[in-house]
């Protein structure tokens, strides 16, 4: 019997085919080392044809430099790449690709044709190769740019054949690929077509905005607000985009993009760093959409540490985080329109501006001055952080406040903003630390063991917000005093409160338990729904929350306010 | 029912009645005043349930009989009408009160007497001596400190304790505590301890004030609790008060009363308030607070209190008082609108805060009387 763990050396295709499995994991990675291939050729139109979900065939057409004639052969070859000469270069690369993996590993998998015209040359190349062995190659006519076919992909690895997903989940991944190179490069004029029906298409003139449309749709794109650079900042990190306003959310991650440099990249810290832009203005559990692009000097960043390029390394981690949780935050609460309100959306699509496709789009983005007040909420103008100035008309079910501002009516919750000034008032405050009331006669408070051990261990946490509590001994606490904003409140349901705040806050850095703490005492100290307020409380609440940095959401995400513009009325009662 | 009388009188028997009238309830009855023709006078009653108050006016019955009119309706009209002779008749059949005076005629329509819930008016003329002007001041040194809220109702009463021949109110709400004792006319012979809610005490203090107003000298008001336990009546001249009473035990005031104290600073009454109000202008923009710098005086300078507030948004202020101070230097912070609260009711030119250190609680108490107490828990900066 044969001693099957004897070593041996591999066969070389059995070595280029484990190789190419770290490179080729499905077909969305054929299509994206092939478009990385591309755009590093300076392609400025580039087609993406799929057939069966790339099992059957993936082929890319660009209008690129092209190969020349002599390096056709050479470009299949392990390690062969036109972007990177000396080690020394890896230290600042520029260009998407540089291992010079991709074509051969993909030729190792698949049956691969390739058609090529280098600038400046008479003529072109067709190269057809089979598990990485050239089959066919002769001069051939086409204009420059390259076409490369890749068919059959995995039909000499069984293994990874058979972990194919469904055509549908390929497809997908397919287009979230194609979608990111087109947000990465919005100067692409990028097509992509699923068994020859054209599914994605991006005008490749540069806005953003528009291609953001196209791979979001007309609700999302056309409302992220936009990420400006901070010129002033002085830092090499610059960081640009969009990102969602907080009216706009979606349950999962999956919504935050991140490019650096103009490589898709997955860095769950940076993806953090924009959630935590959105602190307090999201209600939980929920997550924005945005397009982050950092752009950094290339020796700051190591993006050689995976084959498929997706994961980078940063010198200076921290910087990066603070610079794009900085530049989201700034962006989303100095721009974020009000939450529109859905029930009075034009119902028909019929004559909307945008509806042409793009020039009116444009000019409207770029122009909103001009802009008519009804289509506000649908338009990401770079709206003041502020609130405009309301007047008071009164209020509703003793829970909303109706106020009349220079563009229409505007719905205030006045629990949401009371919580709202509550806690920027906190916030503010809680440099000197927070001001705290003693009680006449201290109050024991029976709570759980374990509640009662989590206020222990947070007493010093707890006092800096005002909360002087004392062990008593089992699952007693002794309350000696309470947050100054408290002194309306009940402790024994305060107690409770601050512990669920404390339960959520396990895995959080003591300033973010803090912060939880706080956004619980401002929710118990905002005046309810429910209570009637005098005209004078009303004008108060306003006043305050116009002062505030980020009036539009309640520290717990949730809106403070609805506005409905005047033509938004007029529609409603039929006089359009 | 038909009755007569004057216009002023009425109007003064509504306005007593009016404000224990409950204008939101979900009970109809309950926004109306009850008229009854009662032994050739005309009585007005209202109820909220808690607290119920009739009103005796000098009438004209023609005709025995009662009727309840909306109160909104019936206030409004009879202060719009002249001074004048008022004849009213109540019509059964429509359930109407037909109202005259000069030459205006009003009809109103109101609801059968019978469903209108019975105010009890007091049994004889026994029970306790209180002098008016004594019980309005005592109210209105204590009854403010009451919680608003109802998480503690105990706390939204007034605890009104008769005991041998002195009377002690007391109420706190948590973080301050009032208490203020009179002496009686005459000793008890058994004592009493209820709590009757800050409201109805408020009230009571009220219908004192009115008539002690223009009167040189106005009879006791008489105290008694229902046999039951559950209501207290004050008997005045032509107006009884009855209020629920809340039930279980007040705290221990006498315990949160300091019994020491480290430093004591006199100073003017209306100077101290002053510097309050102007604190509160900066104070109230953020947490209320007033922050005390107490100095003793030195060799060549006087005491001083320092009273200060700041305001992130708005700015801050400081204004100094010249103080008597005894014992030593202490920096202290209140809630100014419980210092203003305590400060307006302490009635001599001069009061004394006592202190012990910034996170005891404070004493104020008038210079000359020992009968008022008013203890303030500090607040202070947690960090």
């Amino acid at each position: 019997m044969r001693n099957d763990t004897s070593i041996r050396v591999l066969p070389p295709d059995v070595a280029a085919q484990i190789a190419a499995g770290e490179v080729v994991e499905r077909p969305a990675s054929v299509v994206k080392e092939l478009v990385e291939n591309s755009i590093d050729a300076g392609a400025t139109d580039v087609r993406v044809d799929v057939e069966k979900g790339g099992r059957q065939s993936i082929r890319i057409t660009d209008d690129g430099r092209g190969i020349p004639a002599a390096e056709v052969e050479i470009a299949f070859q392990r390690h062969s790449t036109s972007k990177l000469a000396r080690a020394e270069d890896l230290d600042h690369i520029v260009t998407l690709g540089f291992r010079g993996e991709a074509l051969a590993s993909i030729a190792a998998v698949s049956r691969v044709t390739l058609v090529t015209r280098a600038e400046g040359e008479e003529i072109g190349t067709l190269m057809r190769l089979e598990s990485g062995a050239v089959v066919d190659q002769r001069p051939i006519g086409r204009p420059p740019g390259t076409a490369i076919t890749v068919q059959d992909l995995f039909y000499n690895v069984p293994a990874r054949r058979k972990f194919l997903r469904t055509e549908a989940t390929e497809r997908r991944h397919i287009d979230a690929w194609v979608t990111r190179y087109a947000i990465a490069y919005p100067h692409l004029r990028l097509l992509l077509s699923h068994d020859g029906r054209e599914t994605f298409r991006t005008p490749g003139n540069d806005d953003l905005r528009e291609v953001l449309i196209a791979a979001y749709g007309m609700e999302v794109g056309a409302n992220l607000v936009e990420i400006l650079e901070d010129p002033g900042s002085g830092s090499p990190i610059r960081v640009r985009g969009f990102a969602s306003p907080p009216s706009l959310h979606r349950a999962n991650r999956g919504g935050i993009t991140l490019f650096l440099n103009g490589r898709w990249i997955q860095d769950s810290r940076l993806t953090y760093a924009v959630i935590q832009a959105y602190h307090t203005l999201l209600p939980s559990g929920r997550y924005p959409v945005a397009v982050v692009m950092i752009a950094m000097p290339p020796d700051q960043v190591d993006v050689n540490v995976h084959p498929a390029k997706a994961e980078v390394r940063f010198s200076d981690g921290d910087a990066v985080f603070r610079a794009v949780q900085r530049a989201v935050r700034n962006s989303v609460t100095g721009q974020a329109p009000i939450a529109p309100t859905a029930f009075l959306r034009p119902a028909a699509s019929g004559g909307r501006p945008w509806e042409g496709r793009s020039p009116v789009w444009a000019a409207r983005a770029s122009d909103a001055g001009e802009s008519p007040l009804g289509q506000q909420p649908l338009l990401p103008q770079h709206a003041p952080a502020a609130i405009p100035a309301l007047r008071v008309i009164g209020q509703v079910g003793a829970a909303f406040v109706v106020a009349e501002g220079p563009e229409g009516l505007y719905l205030i919750d006045q629990h949401a903003a009371h919580e709202r000034v509550l806690y920027e008032r906190m916030m503010a405050e809680r440099e000197q630390g927070l001001p705290s009331q003693g009680l006449l006669t201290p109050l024991t408070v029976d709570l759980s063991p374990e509640a009662a051990g989590l206020l222990e261990a947070h007493l010093d946490s707890l006092h800096r917000l005002g909360f002087v509590l004392e062990p008593f001994g089992g699952s007693t606490v002794l309350v000696r005093a309470l947050p100054a904003v408290l002194t309306r409140a009940r402790p024994a349901e305060v107690l409770p409160d601050v512990v669920e705040a404390l339960e959520e806050g396990r895995s959080m850095v003591d300033a973010e338990v803090e912060q939880a703490v706080m956004r619980r005492v401002c929710k118990r100290a905002a005046v309810k729904a429910g209570q009637v307020l005098t005209r004078e409380e009303m004008a108060g609440l306003i006043q305050a929350l116009e002062a505030c940095a980020s009036p539009r959401t309640c520290p717990h995400g949730r809106p403070t306010m609805i506005h409905i513009s005047v033509d938004q009325l007029a529609r409603e009662f039929g006089r359009e | 029912m038909r009755v007569s009388c004057l216009q002023e009188n009425l109007t003064r028997g509504l306005s007593i009645v009016g404000r224990a009238v409950s204008p939101r309830s979900t009970l109809p009855i309950l926004s109306h005043i009850l008229l009854a023709t009662d032994g050739g006078r005309l009585r007005l009653s209202a109820t909220n349930l808690e607290i119920g108050i009739n009103c005796w006016i000098g009438a004209r019955v023609e005709e025995e009989g009662s009727i309840a009119i909306p109160a909104r309706t019936l206030i409004d009209l009879v202060n719009a009408l002249p001074p004048d002779r008022v004849d009213m008749e109540g019509i059964v059949r429509t359930m109407t009160l037909n109202l005259r005076c000069g030459r205006s005629e009003a009809n109103i329509k109101g609801m059968d007497a019978v469903e209108f819930p019975p105010v009890p008016v007091p049994e004889g003329e026994s029970g306790i001596q209180i002098d008016p002007e004594v019980l309005r001041t005592a109210i209105s040194q204590v009854a403010f400190a009451a919680a608003t809220d109802e998480a503690r109702p105990i706390l939204t009463g007034v605890l009104v304790l008769f005991d041998d021949n002195q009377m002690v109110l007391a109420a706190a709400d948590g973080y301050r505590l009032s208490v203020r004792q009179a002496a009686l006319g005459e000793p008890l012979s058994e004592s009493l301890s209820v709590i009757v809610p800050a409201r109805a005490m408020t009230e009571l203090g009220r219908i004192c004030g009115d008539q002690l107003k223009g009167a040189d000298s106005a009879a006791a008001v008489i105290a008694t609790v229902t046999p039951d336990h559950n209501r207290i009546l004050f008997q005045l001249p032509d107006v009884v008060l009855v209020s629920q009473l809340i039930p279980g035990s007040f705290p221990d005031y006498a315990q949160i009363i300091p019994q020491g104290r480290n430093t004591r600073t006199v100073v003017g009454t209306a100077e101290l308030i002053k510097a309050c109000r102007t604190a509160q202008i900066f104070a109230r923009e953020g947490a209320n607070i007033v922050q005390f710098h107490i100095h003793p005086q030195g060799e060549l300078e006087p005491g001083r209190i320092v009273v200060s507030a700041t305001s992130a948004e708005t700015g801050d202020d400081v204004s100094e008082l010249d103080a008597s101070i005894e014992g030593e230097a202490v920096d202290i912070a209140f809630n100014v609108n419980y210092t203003i609260d305590a400060l307006s009711v302490i009635g001599t030119p001069q009061v004394a805060l006592d202190t012990t250190s910034s996170s005891s609680p404070g004493v104020l108490r008038p210079v000359g009387e020992d009968n008022f107490v008013h203890v303030i828990m500090p607040m202070h900066m947690g960090q």
